[in-house]
């Protein structure tokens, strides 16, 4: 807890939180202009929840890779820029400690920034006028779908931004994960399981299934398989990267 | 082992790609006294004090701190322990203050020990500055200043005045020299500056190339400076010969003989003889070697000092 909170307490001043609620506005407002463009287009009087969460879910594919690219290596990188891995080495708290908080935190930073999108699709649905109340089951499996591929990602990610100093690196990677997670879905099935970026999608509770001529979005449960797999990268990925980071001399 | 080593190596090597970096070092340092770590710049200096801290792991042999094995009692030996290796270490966006409250939460230690620290290194009136702003002299106290925040019984500092204006360094000299008796730590300071060593070690470790070439008191390394005569005659075969049943064993080189130390009086005594035998003494010289003569002679550097 000591080292958590420590990371919060490093963050101050570099306007996270500021940056993150700008991030997740810029997504939100391309999201609901789109929707709503679509919606007054097509002549829907009462549209669906799972059509938002399916929209929103294939825009996450490029959004979240970037911001997860952009925190992670606003947490790691004071650790280069300040020459503080052997202050913290030093002290009685061990770099695997250290690196789970690092990892925690992010976490963290990344389920403000999907909870806050989640009640700003609960607002939408709300004011327009939408058939049924906000349906928590499914917002719920939403959150869980995006932050379950995080988990992957930010592992990733933070191997990254530990293992190299330079950030373009790790930035530059978050960037081509957001172009793969954007395209994710025109790939075929057996492919995208490779993508963790296409995850997005294919942990999301509602998807579209094109007709003949249309699109009609259904929910459906959580992919055991595909969470199963994004799981074990994660360990993979961590496991990976907190080895590395601990066994690295300074 | 010593038994009142603070700090013992045991043949510690570190070899990087085959190339050996730290060859059999074998350290002791003392409790209560300020041993100076002397060596060229790339002698091992660093990576011998990285491997006491745990931040390099040795190729061979081990190290006792504290009368305890490093590799098994890791965390209660790095509690007592202090350092500053290579440049001070700080989160440029926070304040000194902000900084050292992290260090005081990673090392679980009093508040008070914040101010202590803060006034010992006296940046007590730029604590509420952002570190970044920070000269560079400011970021090497506060790296002091972080370093003792623990008043820990083991003070490491890997070249303290590094890129410290003349002013800087005496100041931290002073502070340095005054944390054995008013807080009772044993300090491992290592530098490439002689100077600095023989105005603030108690005790000395010279290392190049990988080797702890020498290690002892000070005053151990100042006896090797004690002066040699050297005379200079018409006839030095004949003036050494001549000198020898009179119990004078002289050492000839070049152009002239030398004796190892001795009073005025058996200079004197030395110089009647020859004279009385007919030898016609030209020159009669004290040599003596300084501390950086010896370090040289040590070493067998010329650079670095």
């Amino acid at each position: 807890m000591i080292a958590l909170s420590l990371e919060f307490f490093k963050l101050r001043r570099k306007r996270i939180f500021l940056m993150i609620i700008l991030f997740l506005l810029a997504q939100m407002v391309w999201a609901f202009l789109s929707l709503s463009m679509s919606m007054s287009k097509n002549n829907v009087a009462h549209p669906q929840w799972e059509a938002v969460i399916a929209v929103i879910a294939s825009m996450n594919g490029l959004f979240l890779p970037i911001i997860s690219a952009i925190i992670v290596s606003r947490v790691c990188d004071m650790e280069h820029k300040g020459n503080t891995w052997k202050m913290i080495v030093t002290t009685n708290i061990n770099r695997k400690q250290i690196y789970l908080a690092k990892y925690v935190c992010v976490l963290l930073l990344l389920l403000f920034y999907v909870i806050l999108q989640t009640a700003l699709i609960a607002l939408f649905g709300l004011t327009n006028d939408f058939i049924s109340p906000a349906p928590i089951i499914l917002l719920g499996q939403y959150i869980l779908g995006t932050m379950i591929t995080s988990t992957t990602i930010v592992a990733l990610q933070q191997w990254v931004s530990l293992s190299l100093k330079n950030q373009a690196f790790a930035l530059c990677l978050g960037m081509v994960g957001g172009f793969i997670g954007m395209t994710a879905d025109l790939f075929p099935a057996i492919i995208r399981q490779f993508f963790i970026w296409s995850y997005y999608t294919g942990l999301s509770p509602a998807t579209y299934l094109f007709t003949e001529n249309a699109a009609t979005y259904i929910s459906r449960p959580l992919d055991p398989f595909m969470l199963i797999i994004a799981l074990i990268l994660t360990a993979i990925l961590y496991a990976a990267g907190s080895w590395r980071i601990s066994s690295k001399e300074i | 082992m010593n038994e009142n080593a603070i700090v013992a190596t045991n043949n510690l090597s570190k070899y990087y790609d085959q190339i050996c970096r730290v060859n059999k070092v074998n350290m002791v340092v003392k409790e209560g006294e300020i041993y100076g770590f002397l060596g060229p710049n790339g002698a091992g200096k660093s990576t011998t004090l990285k491997m006491l801290l745990g931040l390099v792991k040795p190729s061979e042999g081990n190290v006792t701190i504290f009368g305890k094995d490093w590799s098994k009692h890791r965390q209660s030996i790095l509690k007592q322990i202090g350092s500053l290796i290579e440049s001070p270490s700080y989160y440029g966006h926070l304040t000194g203050i902000e900084n050292m409250r992290i260090m005081q939460r990673l090392r679980q230690v009093p508040n008070k020990n914040v101010e202590e620290a803060l006034r010992i290194v006296r940046l007590e009136n730029q604590k509420n500055k952002k570190v970044e702003q920070y000269s560079l002299g400011m970021k090497q106290r506060l790296g002091i200043a972080m370093a003792i925040l623990s008043f820990p019984k083991l003070l490491i500092l890997d070249e303290p005045t590094n890129g410290l204006d003349p002013a800087g360094i005496g100041e931290i000299r002073e502070l340095i020299k005054s944390l054995p008796q008013r807080y009772g730590m044993t300090v491992l300071l290592s530098s490439h500056l002689l100077s600095e060593i023989e105005q603030i070690a108690t005790s000395v470790g010279i290392i190049s190339d990988g080797k702890l070439l020498f290690q002892g008191d000070m005053s151990l390394l100042k006896a090797r400076s004690r002066a040699s005569i050297s005379i200079k005659t018409m006839d030095n075969g004949l003036a050494i010969k001549t000198l020898f049943p009179y119990g004078f064993m002289a050492e000839p080189k070049k152009d002239r003989f030398f004796f190892n130390y001795m009073s005025d009086s058996q200079v004197a005594h030395i110089n009647k003889l020859l004279v009385d035998h007919g030898i016609e003494v030209i020159r009669i010289e004290e040599n003596k070697m300084s501390l950086e003569d010896i370090f040289l002679e040590l070493t067998g550097k010329e650079r670095s000092l």
